[in-house]
């Protein structure tokens, strides 16, 4: 509960008047948006949910726009017509034009989101926005067809749906009531507490594994991984005592950090040792690096800013290692974007 | 990672696969184009007079990039036409008479007759300008009536450069009676006609109905007389063949030549043979190659010919070298103007359309062994343009279909189907039914045997000409006029001359837009400004149907459409039991998101005053740049899944169709009933049409057919597929519905094309994901999809390295396209439309 109540915290602290719709309750959420026709996030054709703010602070994170629980300010070079009306209308001030485009003072800046509201182009925008339960139920159930035609369904990702429990809880459960199959993707970074709030309400726990070396884990992501490992097995253990219900492991492909065959070895062996008739499925989801700009965009510095995707060669070497390593390689799948190599040369 | 050199194409094009040698050169030697020796170029021919008449500028009227070339065309038939004998007393003849023997005389005896070496069907040539066989008098009306200063030409050309769109009478566009000839042969028509003839009183037999009958006997020869001369010819290359097996060949053809399509077809070779030249045929009666002359469901009536050679011992693949060698005939349209063409001559204009799949009685699924042949047929072949390929899918299509279709569509860039979905099809074809009071010719019992025309136009088969291109009007023209009260927003100016044409009202006086206090006032002036549009187009389309009627009969296609023998009536005067004629809406997305445009930024948000807004229109948005932003940013659009701007969508839809519905043309009787093609015109007349509201600046494309604007579905496919079904009528709740449910009032169907990336079909798991968007769709979506597995990667590499890519097929709207052969704006245009990822 004490980290569920962190986004109210984040924005209080921050010394913001917390303006209605930042309020996060159990029947409001902050969300970045929704993604319809999403054909990763689980079986068949599904919307997925990004929910925002995450506990973890992974060193190469797709999505920075997601770690935050505030809803943040970015300004997009491409759509901007240069009409300044944004630098008119910023009550604090922050932002200024310079070479190299619009400048915001991220010290100075509410995300107020009046920029956003005024800006004529969408150049200014704001990520993140607060949806109730109903109306988010309303546009999920628009596609019911296409889930019901692919076993698809509805995921709630992220950043971290399960920070926001109670919401995620409520909602799937009315997904539940209209028929619906659900997914969470999480990172496990969450209280149990969290966890059996939304399980009896969920079909398929997506469920991220990035290292099982707690040290390592600490390194990348700011945290060890105990927590995570736990929360696994309880997720097993529910699983187990209620069947019917889907595991899934998901483990991101990272140069330098997770993209070691000791790594994807020893998450194999634990699949295999620990989950082995409870994970109908292990992912391995290349680095990409098409997230470049967000980093830009938010002013982040990026650790991967020029890391170049793996090559084909690479993701093949690790899809031998992990259909090596115990899991039945039925099971193993290698997703994500190689780079262009030059075959005519 | 790498750079790209420049000269060396990075993706690979379908191939063709599995060709006999024979087939793998009949392809071949098709695509030399105009290098080879031999070609199916119009011939013109002339009765010899001083005023004779060959090219029909009627039929071009709906393609405007054509109007600059009607003298050159005119004059150039007129001046390389050959001379045809005529009989004495040839003048004597009624009109219609005399043009039935003027082509059936050009088809047998003047026309050289070629069989291409290891070709299994006969029938070569067919393109022929023929003479419109008018006497004097007869030219100098007709001339008139389109030359004249106040002559159909000169009202047409000002009607398109208006930017209302275009009209005119055109050939094509329907499905003959084919099933009958192999069923029975051109003899049973004969027959049919003879009776009818014996039946007609003495005054009836010396006027109209008894010319009419006359000529439609001489036609109904035709197609015999034109196999006996092939037979000839087979005999002849039989004798001097040293091959005993191509000698074999020519034998059996030169024998089953002298019997179809005269005869019953016997067998499916016969069939096939029959079909082709019965086919062919239409196009030379026409003058008009390929355009829309479509096969209906071949797989249906061509099955128990299938099933009969099967059984008595045809080896399937050759049944399929048959149905390849047909396949490649279809191409030959494009001859045409070969030599006013780089590419094949290709315009990509024509479509053959052949129908396969579907449902029958009950919602029962049709597909049967022919379906998947033909299927394999296209998949060998491709890529090639004709006979266009358009697969029904329903509710119960069975999942290999499906899964053969993804398969192709994976292999090919996503051509080469037009996807036609049968229960919104035939709800839309059931309302027609209804609202034109011809549920004995449309109910339920024969509804499902429908098919698409041209490039997706769904009709009746055998006795239904729908006049399907022949009126496309662009809806935006009276938001424009709603905006002005009536003038157009720019002025017209003469590329010739520089001149500029003195502003006048064409529209309805609807009042000063700037004085409009509420949204309701400025919908209320819209709606009057769209009756008055449908006035105009129906008024413009009526003097070209008219000189149809009188001046230009086709008897040899009337006597394979159902309705005119027993009316004894030219098709063109109406003759076909069922007679309608299609409005083709051209923007609507523009025209509802200008709409949505106006009433968010003037009324609801007051975000500008009507008269800024005009202002920035009349300047092309230059000096308005933030409320152009606005206006393509902040405003609600069409095609989000936004039942609010859909609902809008919905009320002009069911505006303007409703308006369709009150017009008749005058001699013929046509109904008007609606539809949404719009072919290539969103390209060209976005040149035309001042910049519109939805801050689209002229110059720019507008929306092609039912597709929301380019870029303006955010929220992807799904929500782009339930927009479009949602504005077509949707479903009823209760379940009624004018179709189990299904609502749809666009009876001939509307063209939706949507772009993926490649990625989406990846491995069998994505496969499968899309067989259940298909299946989606067709419960939420539109009557038809084309689909684009296309990124912008491939067409930029295209663009530069042409001649790598020059088999890549793409849909455009309604019709493939080899993609290096169309121009570089629409070129562009396809590059720029939001690829949705999966």
């Amino acid at each position: 509960m004490r980290i569920e109540q962190a986004p109210v915290k984040a924005v209080e602290q921050a010394g913001i008047e917390p303006l209605p719709e930042h309020t996060i309750r159990g029947d409001k959420a902050i969300i970045l948006h929704t993604q319809r026709l999403s054909t990763e996030d689980g079986p068949g054709i599904r919307t997925t949910v990004f929910f925002k703010g995450c506990p973890l602070n992974c060193l190469w994170c797709h999505n920075p726009e997601s770690i935050s629980f505030k809803p943040q300010m970015h300004w997009m070079e491409s759509r901007c017509i240069g009409c300044g009306i944004c630098l008119k209308t910023c009550p604090n001030g922050c932002l200024t034009r310079t070479a190299n485009g619009i400048k915001r003072d991220r010290e100075k800046c509410l995300s107020c989101g009046r920029c956003a509201q005024e800006c004529p182009a969408g150049a200014q925008e704001m990520l993140g926005k607060t949806v109730g339960q109903e109306e988010l139920l309303k546009e999920l159930l628009k596609d019911k067809v296409y889930y019901d035609k692919s076993g698809g369904g509805i995921t709630l990702s992220g950043g971290e749906p399960l920070m926001q429990a109670e919401f995620c809880a409520g909602l799937l459960s009315k997904l539940k009531e209209n028929g619906i199959h659900t997914a969470v993707d999480t990172c496990g970074m969450c209280s149990t507490a969290s966890l059996e709030k939304v399980l009896p309400f969920v079909d398929l726990i997506l469920f991220d594994l990035k290292e099982i070396h707690p040290e390592k884990h600490l390194g990348y992501t700011g945290h060890d991984n105990r927590r995570i490992l736990e929360n696994l097995i309880h997720v097993r253990d529910y699983i187990r005592a209620n069947p019917g219900k889907q595991l899934w492991i998901r483990t991101p492909l990272i140069p330098e950090a997770t993209a070691e065959e000791e790594t994807v070895e020893r998450i194999g062996r634990f699949i295999h040792n620990t989950l082995e008739n409870d994970v109908q499925r292990w992912e391995l989801c290349a680095f990409n690096n098409l997230c470049r700009d967000k980093y830009r965009r938010l002013d982040m510095e990026w650790k991967y800013a020029t890391t170049p995707l793996m090559s084909k060669a690479d993701m093949g070497r690790f899809e031998t290692i992990a259909r090596g390593s115990g899991p039945d390689p039925d099971k193993i799948f290698v997703t994500g974007a190689a780079r262009v190599e030059n075959t005519n040369a | 990672m790498t750079t790209q050199s420049c000269n060396s194409p990075r993706y690979s094009i379908k191939e063709p696969l599995n060709l006999s040698p024979r087939i793998q050169w009949l392809r071949d030697y098709y695509f030399q184009g105009n290098n080879r020796k031999w070609n199916n170029e119009f011939t013109g021919f002339t009765t010899g007079t001083p005023w004779d008449i060959q090219y029909q500028e009627l039929n071009f009227y709906i393609v405007p990039e054509t109007y600059t070339f009607f003298p050159t065309f005119t004059g150039a038939f007129q001046q390389a036409s050959f001379k045809v004998d005529l009989p004495e007393g040839f003048w004597e003849w009624s009109l219609p008479e005399r043009q039935a023997w003027f082509v059936r005389e050009v088809m047998v005896y003047y026309l050289p007759h070629e069989v291409l070496p290891g070709d299994l069907i006969a029938g070569g040539r067919f393109n022929v300008q023929t003479s419109r066989c008018f006497n004097k008098k007869e030219a100098a009306e007709y001339s008139k009536a389109v030359y004249g200063k106040k002559g159909a030409r000169a009202a047409e050309f000002w009607f398109h450069n208006h930017g209302y769109g275009n009209a005119g009478a055109t050939s094509g566009h329907l499905i003959p009676d084919y099933p009958r000839i192999l069923r029975e042969g051109w003899k049973s028509v004969h027959e049919e006609l003879n009776r009818k003839l014996s039946s007609l009183s003495q005054r009836e037999y010396d006027s109209k109905k008894g010319h009419q009958i006359k000529a439609m006997l001489v036609a109904a020869t035709m197609a015999r007389d034109v196999a006996f001369e092939y037979s000839k010819v087979c005999a002849q290359l039989a004798e001097n063949e040293a091959d005993s097996a191509r000698k074999n060949e020519l034998v059996k053809m030169a024998e089953m030549l002298r019997r179809v399509p005269w005869e019953p077809a016997q067998n499916f070779w016969e069939a096939i043979q029959s079909l082709w030249i019965t086919h062919m045929l239409v196009m030379s009666d026409e003058n008009y190659p390929g355009p829309g002359v479509s096969f209906g469901r071949a797989d249906q009536y061509l099955y128990p010919f299938w099933k009969k050679s099967l059984d008595e011992g045809m080896d399937r693949e050759f049944g399929k070298e048959l149905l390849k060698c047909f396949w490649i005939h279809c191409n030959y349209a494009y001859d045409a103007m070969i030599r006013t063409g780089g590419n094949q001559g290709i315009t990509a204009g024509f479509g053959q359309l052949i129908t396969i799949s579907g449902m029958g009685k009950g919602g029962v699924d049709l597909s049967n062994d022919l379906t998947y042949g033909m299927l394999e047929v296209i998949d060998e072949l491709s890529p090639l343009l004709e006979p266009k390929p358009n697969v029904r899918l329903h509710r119960r299509s069975p999942d290999r279909l499906l899964e053969k279709v993804i398969d192709m569509i994976a292999s090919s860039q996503g051509s080469p189907f037009l996807l036609n979905f049968d229960e919104r099809s035939i709800a839309g074809m059931l309302r027609e039914a209804r609202i034109a009071g011809v549920e004995k010719l449309i109910n339920a019992d024969n509804v499902f045997d429908y098919a698409p025309v041209g490039c997706l136009e769904n009709t009746m088969c055998g006795n239904d000409r729908s006049g399907t291109v022949d009126i496309n009007l662009n809806l935006l023209k009276a938001v424009e006029h709603a905006l002005t009260g009536g003038y157009d927003m720019i002025p017209w100016v003469d590329p010739m001359t520089g001149k500029q044409e003195p502003i006048k009202r064409w529209g309805a006086d609807t009042g000063d837009a700037t004085k409009f206090r509420t949204w309701e006032e400025f919908w209320n002036a819209y709606v009057a400004q769209t009756r008055h549009l449908m006035e105009r187009v129906a008024e413009l389309y009526d003097r070209t149907d008219r000189m149809r009627a009188k001046y230009l009969r086709t008897p040899y296609l009337s006597c394979l459409v159902r309705g005119c023998a027993d009316k004894a009536m030219d098709i063109n005067e109406g003759g076909a039991e069922l007679n309608f004629i299609t409005v083709e809406a051209v923007t609507y997305a523009t025209t509802v998101d200008s709409l949505l445009a106006i009433r968010h930024l003037v009324f609801d948000k007051k975000e500008c005053s009507m008269q800024e807004l005009i202002q920035a229109l009349k300047d092309n948005w230059k000096g308005h740049e933030v409320l152009q932003a606005r206006a393509l940013n902040k405003t609600p659009k069409y095609g989000r899944d936004d039942d609010q701007a859909d609902n809008h969508g919905k009320d002009v839809m069911d505006l303007w169709t409703g308006e369709t519905w009150k017009y008749r043309t005058s001699v013929t009787g046509k109904h008007y009933r609606p539809g949404m093609l719009s072919w290539n015109y969103w390209v060209g007349d976005g040149f035309i049409l001042p910049a519109s509201p939805d801050g689209r600046p002229k110059g720019q494309f507008l929306s092609n057919a039912i597709c929301p604007c380019a870029g303006a579905d955010i929220n992807g496919p799904t929500a782009n597929v339930n927009s479009v079904g949602k504005v077509l009528g949707g479903k009823d709740p209760a379940g009624n519905g004018d179709w189990d449910g299904y609502l749809n009032v666009l009876p001939n169907g509307a063209s939706h094309t949507m772009t993926f990336s490649p990625s989406l079909l990846r491995d069998p798991e994505h496969k499968s994901k899309f067989m259940a968007f298909l299946r989606s769709y067709a419960e939420n979506g539109g009557s038809a999809l084309q689909v684009n597995m296309i990124d912008a990667d491939i067409l930029r590499d295209a663009q530069t390295n042409p001649d790598s890519y020059r088999h890549l097929l793409v849909r455009v709207t309604g019709y493939n396209a080899y993609f290096t052969s169309i121009g570089r704006e629409l070129q562009n245009e396809i590059i720029a439309r939001e690829s949705h990822c999966m």
